[in-house]
């Protein structure tokens, strides 16, 4: 009953979709029109390093029409209902699988498919909708895994890079959920180094085949999995006609022959998704089923990673909202000294943490989603990257505040708490490690400001008077203690007045973070890349700064069209963007030359004698020299 | 029973200002000795005619003057314990009466095993024979030099035994004068020595030590300066050393060698392999030319950049270098190849798609500018690479070219690289005068070298 009830709806929602992709045609093809004549658009994140907020891009924050808003709220009826009433989540962490009847109907839902083009049978949604689903999915950890897997990164590849036949091929079989797909790129010897990967695929004497062999390990879905997105090396003839070992992607199915898969790894949360080991022993790969170009396995994995990241922010926001709903419960209901829990500041103090991480996470994620839907393939991996960073660490601190609040209760496996922190624990590892993501989005933002700098010292150099009275004005004016104007406030600026006093503050970090990314790259040059300590710092006050910005776009529109409780998120956008501020000011601080406040010199020693002595140094404290 | 307080105040200042530095100096000095760095440290050498002038300076007459040894003569240095224990007197020279009587007290234990027991025994015998303790300062001192060859050198309950021996309450300076102008001072020297054996074998002394002390010169004696300023500096120099040697040596010739390649080799993930063990028959297998130990280490660097290496240019074996670990010198042969002439280094480019998460570097034409360029100017000397540290029994070419055999079964790229011999015959002026040598080198007299045919016919056999 419940089977044909989903079919129902998947159907109901496929014709709506496929109104409503007539009309995005039209739209789309306008906006092709304007793209012509207008310039091309400016990343935001990427101007926030020159000291530029790019209002367009931003301003105001992105809205779906009522239309789009009607359908995707039908859609998201019965995927609600179907998790909080039939999706057994303790079962499925507990058996470490997830049960069949409950994929099956994942997959009548039409959840496997959800930005699968319609053409091919998926639901073709925009990232906004997926979005708006991700939420829905977070509510249990292992399907929201395996299902971003499967379509964020294993299927994604095909979406991106492959050619018609391909797609034609596999992509209609991937939507329905009859095959599960994986992304194979991590290797025992290959995190984020992918010129360390090991596995090799070399051309066939006919040079219809390539045989490759390998072996990939923490695959998610390695043992459902039917349709494999794997990366290895294949010798690539140079332009120079030098051979070289390049990186290539490729569609491998299971029938191929020669895969085989090692037994599902045990492990701390997502308990329920399936990682395992992927071995591939002489497995003959038509060369059709080379994704994308020879050679070119690099970028498409690339473009494929950053592409996948954006839609942790409402996934983790989902899950968020449900824990609030839950702990604020307990709070309000049990008494300690005839008093409820949530009379004390203490308590009191969590819940205004998570409700404000919640919503800055899920207002970073929709700007995101919403700037991704812009026609033009706008890039936006700075964005994204800084999505998956704030909330998955905002997901452990939320967590973590949670259990606090519930005290026993949370550490028991009677309740579901526990279970939510150990699942969240991954959000900081997989789709790049933090520190990594962190790395990225200072070195691409300081790619991008470093070549505008150079451009600007080389007409310094020339003696190009314009520049040079710019540069001169520039520094009188911040020596006199100009206050900071970009724009956003004031009559008929981009923000509402209450919250203009958090605009400002943004303003004035946006510019002071300006003037210190040129001072570092001044000071430091390309060996920038060596010191990470100051890159993380960097990274950090760029999230702080996107966030202000999420916040205070979707506050503005809120007061303006009058939402619901739009007063309660005029409280949250303030409070963060206050801390926020001071957060900035402080890491701008760190920043700045023989700052007392950076103690990395020191915090490099201890690391390396510890490091040295692989142990702790110090002598026990009852130890004596006598 | 407040000792009198003016006592060392008295004493003009400057003069005492200068004894108090010297003593300082002397005591850092035998610290620094006697906790010898690893890193070829020289080996303990007693700078007793330095002291013993000082000691002239600063003590009164009354102490039986030696006659300052000359300061290449230290040839007793190395079995003499401290400075101020007079030397050894010459036993056919007339020996005094008491002497001879107070060596008998060890000489009735030398059926026996010499342990601590005896050692404690001779002592007690000392205390009962003699109830009014005639001739103790002899006595102490003999003892001192005894203590070694009981083995109690490092036994601080020995040591208060023997300070148990002085009188009680006798030599107390009892007024300001006495205490200005050294009261009993061969007997405030001897309880100094005794102190200062403690220091040189880096004995702390404790409690009972100052009781002790107390009881026998008072608060404000010579001895007591000397306790309070062992008991400042001793804790402060005690692990000065950042590479600390274990108190007690291994015995055995292969731990030995762990110990000491483990000590020049600071990285944690080298491996250290036993090539070759000593062979049965001989004992201290050092004698045995056949089958000495041969013991070796390398890091995974090291083993990554012997791959890497050009087998064109040949490796050499060199040797043998000292190295000290306490008193004991042992020897090690190194494996290295030459610096690379620098058309030959590669460049260690940044392949173009290595890392997928963010640009390994950036597409800018400055590096760091000046002011943040906190790198000393020094001017560095490149040396080639070291690929393993070897120490074995025998120093001759045959038995390392076994170590060379051993290490091609990690290293399967050495078999193609031909490998030289140059071994030094000698190894150094410190060989001579040392007793704690593991052997003398082998009197290999000129380079010796082998050419690369005759290497590489050894890879194949």
């Amino acid at each position: 009953m419940a089977t044909s009830g989903c079919m129902g709806v998947a159907n109901l929602l496929r014709r709506a979709v496929a109104a409503r992709a007539s009309r995005a045609l039209v739209a789309f093809a306008t906006s092709r029109r304007l793209l012509r004549t207008s310039p091309p658009s400016r990343a935001f994140a990427k101007e926030l390093f020159l000291g530029k907020i790019e209002k367009k891009e931003v301003f105001p924050f992105p809205e779906v029409s009522q239309d789009e808003l009607n359908e995707i709220n039908q859609f998201v009826g019965p995927v609600e209902k179907f998790f909080t009433e039939e999706v057994d989540s303790e079962r499925i962490d507990r058996e470490g699988k997830i049960p069949k009847e409950t994929l099956e109907k994942l997959k009548s839902l039409g959840l496997f498919g959800l930005q699968v083009p319609e053409e091919y049978g998926g639901l073709g949604l925009s990232n906004t909708m997926y979005a708006r689903l991700g939420e829905i999915v977070g509510l249990d950890a292992s399907i929201a895994v395996t299902l971003a897997a499967h379509q964020a990164i294993g299927l994604k590849g095909i979406i991106l890079a492959g050619n018609k036949e391909q797609k034609a091929k596999y992509l209609p079989k991937l939507a329905s959920g009859e095959h599960i797909a994986a992304f194979c790129l991590t290797e025992p010897s290959s995190g984020s180094d992918v010129a360390s990967i090991k596995s090799r695929a070399t051309l066939s004497e006919d040079k219809k085949h390539y045989i490759l062999n390998g072996s990939k390990v923490w695959i998610t879905n390695g043992g459902l999995a039917n349709i494999f997105t794997v990366f290895a090396k294949t010798e690539v003839v140079d332009s120079d006609s030098s051979v070289k070992d390049k990186i290539t992607a490729f569609i491998v199915e299971r029938d191929f022959g020669g895969v085989t898969n090692g037994k599902p790894e045990d492990k701390l949360g997502i308990r329920g998704s399936n990682t395992c080991e992927v071995h591939f022993e002489n497995t003959k790969v038509p060369i059709e089923n080379v994704l994308g170009e020879v050679g070119g396995g690099f970028k498409v994995a690339m473009n494929i990673l950053n592409n996948g990241r954006f839609s942790m922010g409402s996934t983790v926001a989902g899950m968020l909202k449900k824990l609030i709903e839950m702990t604020a419960a307990y709070a309000c209901s049990r008494k300690q000294f005839n008093k409820n829990l949530s009379e004390f500041g203490l308590i009191q103090e969590k819940f205004a943490l998570m409700a404000q991480k919640a919503y800055v996470m899920e207002s970073m994620a929709y700007l995101t989603a919403g700037m991704l839907d812009q026609p033009g393939f706008p890039d936006c991996s700075i964005e994204a990257a800084m999505v998956k960073v704030f909330s998955s660490e905002g997901a452990w601190q939320c967590v973590s505040e949670a259990l606090q609040i519930l005290g026993g209760s949370g550490y028991v496996k009677d309740y579901p708490y526990e279970r939510f922190l150990r699942d969240s624990r991954i959000l900081l590892i997989f789709e790049g490690t933090n520190e990594i993501l962190r790395m990225y989005i200072a070195l691409t933002g300081l790619q991008h400001a470093g070549r505008i700098l150079t451009a600007r010292i080389n007409e310094l150099k020339r003696g190009n008077v314009t520049t040079i009275i710019e540069t001169v004005g520039q520094r009188l004016r911040d020596s006199l203690g100009r206050t900071v104007d970009l724009g956003l406030t004031g009559k008929l600026g981009a923000v509402h007045p209450s919250v203009a006093d958090s605009a400002s503050k943004l303003e004035e970090n946006v510019y002071y973070f300006g003037r210190t990314v040129e001072t570092l790259l001044l000071r430091f040059g390309k060996t920038i890349v060596e010191e990470q300590m100051v890159l993380k710092r960097v990274a950090n006050i760029l999230i702080n700064l996107y966030g202000m910005t999420a916040v205070l776009s979707r506050a503005s529109r809120s007061i303006r069209v009058g939402i619901r409780n739009h007063d309660h998120e005029v409280l949250l956008a303030n409070i963060f963007c206050a801390e926020a501020y001071y957060q900035n000011l402080f890491t701008l601080s760190q920043l700045d030359k023989y700052s007392p406040e950076n103690l990395d010199e020191q915090i490099k020693k201890v690391s390396q004698q510890v490091l040295e002595k692989q142990a702790y140094v110090c002598a026990h404290p009852l130890d004596r020299t006598s | 029973m407040r000792p009198s307080r003016p006592g060392v105040r008295g004493l003009p200042r400057e003069y005492m200002r200068q004894l108090r530095l010297r003593e300082i100096k002397a005591l850092s000095r035998s610290h620094a000795a006697s906790w010898p760095l690893g890193r070829n440290s020289n080996p303990r050498r007693s700078d007793s005619p330095r002291k013993s002038r000082i000691l002239t300076a600063s003590l009164s007459a009354a102490v039986p003057l030696q006659a300052p040894r000359g300061l290449h003569c230290s040839a007793a240095a190395h079995n003499s314990d401290s400075w101020l224990v007079p030397p050894w007197p010459e036993p056919r020279k007339g020996p005094t009466k008491a002497l001879t009587l107070h060596e008998e007290l060890f000489q009735q234990t030398l059926e026996g095993a010499r342990d601590k027991a005896n050692f404690v025994r001779a002592v007690q015998n000392f205390g009962q024979h003699n109830v009014h303790k005639r001739g103790h300062v002899d006595f102490i001192y003999l003892a001192l030099r005894k203590m070694r060859e009981y083995g109690v050198e490092r036994d601080l309950a020995v040591y208060n035994l023997l300070l148990d021996i002085f009188p009680k309450e006798v030599f107390r300076p009892r007024s300001i004068f006495q205490s200005m102008f050294i009261h009993y001072p061969r007997q405030q020297e001897c309880g100094i020595a005794v102190l200062e054996q403690m220091e040189s074998h880096g004995v702390m002394p404790n409690k009972e030590t100052e009781f002790l002390l107390i009881q026998i010169f008072g608060r404000k004696s010579y001895p007591m300066l000397k306790y309070v300023r062992m008991k400042l500096w001793f804790s402060r120099f005690k692990n000065i050393n950042p590479f600390p040697v274990p108190r007690d040596l291994p015995q055995d010739p292969v731990d030995l060698a762990k110990l000491g390649l483990r000590h020049m080799e600071p990285n944690l993930s080298a491996t250290v392999t036993i090539y070759q063990m000593p062979s049965s028959k001989d004992s201290t297998g050092t004698a045995d030319p056949t089958e000495p130990h041969i013991v070796g280490i390398q890091t995974p660097d090291q083993q990554a950049a012997l791959a890497h290496h050009n087998p064109a240019r040949p490796i050499f074996v060199e040797g043998p270098f000292s190295l000290w670990l306490r008193d004991k010198c042992v020897y090690y042969h190194i494996l290295r190849a030459d610096l690379l002439p620098p058309e030959e280094r590669e460049v260690e480019e940044i392949p173009e798609e290595w890392n997928l998460h963010y640009p390994m570097q950036l597409d800018l034409e400055y590096g760091r500018s000046g002011w943040d360029d906190y790198e000393f100017d020094i001017h560095k000397v490149e040396e080639g690479p070291v690929f393993a540290i070897c120490m074995a029994g025998a120093h001759d070419q045959a038995t390392l070219a076994k170590w060379i055999q051993g290490l091609q079964e990690t290293n399967p790229a050495l078999a193609q690289i031909p490998v030289v011999f140059r071994l030094a015959g000698s190894t150094g002026e410190l060989l001579a005068s040392s007793s704690g040598l593991e052997e003398p080198p082998p009197p290999e007299g000129q380079e010796e070298e082998e050419d690369s045919q005759q290497r590489q016919q050894q890879g194949q056999s």
